[in-house]
């Protein structure tokens, strides 16, 4: 089964390469039978690649620890759950299974794009089998899956116990089909650099795989951050870890994408700048799965380092020089067609709005390398921990919601200050509103202060908007009020569904304002029967419970907890005692509630004495930030759906490449 | 709205605006804090299992680097002294964050220079580009002024009359 993996490998290596030289040629020479060919070469790959990954997940479910990989991240009692993870749970397997969800992606854009967009599709194949061509070099000669042992163990190592999560299950494929999916666009401008054809039908047709890969790429983020909170045992979320950063980095580049598009569709401007962005967020991207498997820059997630670093160094480059190289060809053609009236206009409000986005992300991106280039400049290795981050990104994120407030609010061209001041009384109303009466409430916390009323604003903002616009819609068509509200929301998706993503992330802000501005931890040394307190809670332990499966063994301490005087539930936390010889993990307990988490470890244990030390942390508003995924999660399919006049501008965009693709 | 009212409003909005900008500077009173806090914070865990600092890191060396630090505060030291302790054994890497000094304020300085830059250039630009363009033309505000609809209800009103040309 193994030599039948590497033999898929090493042909889905010269399907690829033959996608590329067959569309390319094809795209040159105009040749519909050699582009035809090239597209159906991705097909091949994808199969090809897909019966690798049947192989390899077959060899680890049946335990053939005679392959290095499966014995380096798998064993025989390791839950049927965690053996199909085990797939990314190492380098080889990861980057097989990057290349699958690219190859994949790419056998659906050929099939949609069939008898569509036919002058942009031969450079489109050639840039996404390129990709796939790099990475299956990586996995047929660097980071190979199907290596051999010469001797085989009876058992393996089984999996990082960190990595025995459900999250830890989900995260990966989150991200990778996040990360992933920018390819597409950035293959689609590629394409359009290429060929000329600058209209806006390349963003048009890939508008929904960048939403979609915006959204996967969040979710993948918010559930490295659950994972870290569930599983890590320090009572946080984000730890501004190298390998977060460069997940967070793409996501915030692609997000000033998805706002400065707009201006490109509605006025055909910032054209340059878009496709900057889109190819700046593919490389960022690319750097950042440098960043993760490299090793350039130790991190937590060092099981994953190995010395491919430099052929992704190597691969980031030559994507820059075609890349950079047809933007700078193209400028001439891509020269706006309508220009700025005014300073105080939507416009201008989304080029602020980017501008503070891309400057996040150059923040981030700055912190994560400052450290390689302290080392480089100075000869001393220095670290760039979190609170480095923290205080560079507060300001940043204060102005990003002060836009966020009020950009809706601003007209297209150009807004008189006395109209704009007459429709942000309100929002802004509200906003001062929730911070005085947090004031009055007790609340000190300058930050904390600023930043729920701001997310107020902001909320403030986005209810008046469906309230301005379901009063305009039912004078306009004479619907009654939800009528007018369900036919608002229903002709202007992407508009609506922005506005939910906006509250998505406001309640994101809210949960990590609560959870680290009012945060509240104790230790504590305890014998059975005996309590300590925690802000309104006391805990009180009971005994201890031991728990014994296949894989594991679970020695924990169980604790009542009491409020006001009252029994309101029980918590074990523990720590996990993985057979297959790996250290042991911490297994937190965690009692949630809207208004905030109880979050206990188990930190010692002292058997001879009978006494456990525990570690608690009280996480105000916490919960809130899962809800915000959940909410910018809804809003981001809401948006994705298709609208009436997304249709037609379709069929239009189709009629027009056809006759274009006709005359030429 | 008249004039008094819009100014009160222009006066609000701008000290929001301020307050939002400037509010890193002001203190912040997390519960708990203190020197014993403020010092873990400034060190980094070296435990090589997380990113974390300190005061977050919940392993064994943690705990015995935060008993290291209580002993030394209690025995006089001031919250430099014993960062500079840390530093002068562990080197420089302990450090939760580069120093505001020397060739490490550049670390401090770019993201902000850079956003600087940009800001600066957006506004070239928009000049540039307001130089050149169509700005003599009325925006769609001043165009719908003589309208007895309210500000709010003209912008939606406009958008919804698109949106259902744009469907039919």
């Amino acid at each position: 089964m193994a030599e039948f993996g590497t033999l898929c490998l090493l042909l889905g290596l010269a399907t690829a390469g033959w996608a590329v030289v067959a569309s390319f040629n094809g795209w040159l020479d105009r040749s519909g039978a050699l582009v035809l060919s090239g597209e159906r070469a991705i097909y091949a790959t994808w199969g090809l690649v897909a019966l690798a990954i049947g192989c390899l997940e077959y060899l680890i479910f049946t335990d053939r620890f005679d392959i290095e990989y499966v014995a380096s991240y798998s064993n025989r009692a390791l839950p049927a759950m965690y053996k199909v993870s085990a797939l990314w749970a190492g380098q080889a397997g990861s980057i097989l299974f990057w290349l699958f969800v690219l190859c994949s992606y790419a056998a659906v854009v050929v099939a949609m794009n069939r008898r569509r967009n036919r002058p942009l599709m031969p450079v489109v194949v050639t840039t996404l089998s390129s990709i796939a061509l790099f990475f299956l070099l990586l996995v047929n000669f660097m980071a190979r899956p199907f290596v051999g042992l010469s001797q085989v163990p009876i058992d393996g190592l089984g999996m990082n116990p960190q990595l025995q999560n459900p999250f830890m299950a989900i995260h990966p494929p989150a991200l990778y089909t996040g990360y992933v999916g920018l390819t597409i666009p950035f293959a689609f401008a590629i394409a359009a650099l290429a060929t000329g054809q600058l209209s806006d039908t390349w963003f048009r047709t890939t508008r929904r795989f960048t939403i979609l890969s915006w959204f996967v790429l969040g979710t993948g983020i918010l559930l490295g951050g659950w994972w870290a909170y569930v599983e890590l045992g320090w009572g946080g979320y984000w730890a501004w870890d190298p390998v977060e950063n460069a997940s967070l980095i793409p996501w915030l580049t692609a997000t000033a994408f998805l706002h400065s598009v707009m201006i490109e569709e509605r006025k055909r401007m910032l054209r340059v700048w878009n496709m900057s962005l889109v190819i700046m967020t593919f490389l960022l991207s690319i750097l950042g799965t440098f960043i993760t498997r490299s090793g350039v820059i130790s991190s937590v997630h060092s099981f994953t380092r190995s010395d491919i670093g430099p052929m992704f160094a190597g691969f980031l480059g030559v994507s820059v020089i075609v890349s950079v190289g047809l933007l700078i060809h193209r400028l001439p053609l891509l020269q706006s067609e309508h220009r700025l009236d005014s300073f105080v206009s939507r416009e201008s409000s989304f080029l602020f709005n980017n501008l503070l986005l891309v400057g996040a992300a150059f923040a981030v991106l700055w912190g994560t390398i400052f450290p390689i280039i302290s080392e480089a400049v100075r000869g001393v290795k220095i670290t760039v921990g979190p609170p480095f981050f923290n205080e560079i990104m507060v300001p940043i994120t204060f102005g990003l919601l002060t836009l966020s407030a009020i950009c809706p609010m601003i007209a297209w061209r150009r807004a008189t200050p006395h109209r704009l001041i007459d429709k942000v009384r309100i929002p802004l109303g509200t906003g001062i509103l929730a911070a005085a009466v947090l004031f009055a409430a007790g609340m000190r916390d300058g930050y904390a202060l600023v930043a729920f009323s701001l997310c107020a604003f902001v909320v403030a903002t986005t209810v008046m908007e469906f309230f301005w616009g379901t009063r305009a819609r039912m004078k306009a068509t004479g619907e009654p009020a939800l009528g007018a509200l369900w036919s608002l929301v229903d002709r202007n998706k992407r508009r609506y569904g922005g506005f939910i993503v906006h509250v998505g992330v406001m309640l994101i802000i809210v949960g990590i304002t609560g959870s680290s501005a009012f945060k509240q931890e104790a230790t504590a040394v305890l014998a059975r029967g005996e309590s300590f307190g925690l802000g309104r809670f006391a805990l009180r332990f009971e005994d201890i419970v031991s728990r014994d499966d296949p894989n594991q063994e679970f020695l924990g301490a169980r604790l009542a907890v009491i409020e006001g005087g009252r029994q309101v539930g029980t918590l074990e936390p523990g720590q996990n005692f993985y057979k297959a010889g790996q250290d042991p993990s911490s297994e937190i307990a965690i009692r949630s509630t809207l208004r905030e988490d109880l979050y206990l470890i188990l930190s010692g244990f002292d058997p001879q004495a009978g006494k456990v030390t525990l570690k608690a942390y009280l996480n105000p508003l916490i919960a809130w930030i899962w809800i915000g995924g959940g909410v910018l999660i809804l809003g981001s399919w809401f948006a994705m759906l298709p609208d009436l006049r997304d249709r037609r501008r379709e069929a239009e965009a189709r009629l027009s490449a056809a006759e274009s693709y006709a005359t030429s | 709205m008249r004039p008094r009212s819009l100014r009160r409003a222009a006066v609000a909005l701008a000290a929001f605006v301020s307050l939002a900008a400037l509010s890193p500077a002001i203190p912040a009173r997390a519960a708990g804090a203190g020197i014993q806090q403020e010092v873990e914070g400034r060190l980094m865990c070296h435990c090589g299992c997380s990113n974390l600092t300190i005061r977050d890191c919940a392993c064994g060396t943690a705990a015995g680097i935060k008993a290291d630090i209580a002993a030394r505060l209690a025995a006089g030291q001031t919250a430099d002294q014993v960062v500079a302790a840390y530093v002068s054994n562990h080197g420089e890497q302990i450090r939760s964050a580069p120093v505001r000094s020397g060739f490490n304020l550049v670390a401090w300085i770019m993201p902000f220079a850079a956003i600087l830059a940009g800001g600066v250039m957006i506004v070239g630009l928009t000049r540039r580009w307001r130089g050149r363009g169509v700005a003599a033309l009325p925006g769609p505000d001043t165009l719908a002024g003589g309208a007895t609809a309210a500000p709010a209800d003209r912008d939606a009103l406009d958008r919804i009359a698109r949106e259902i040309r744009d469907t039919l």
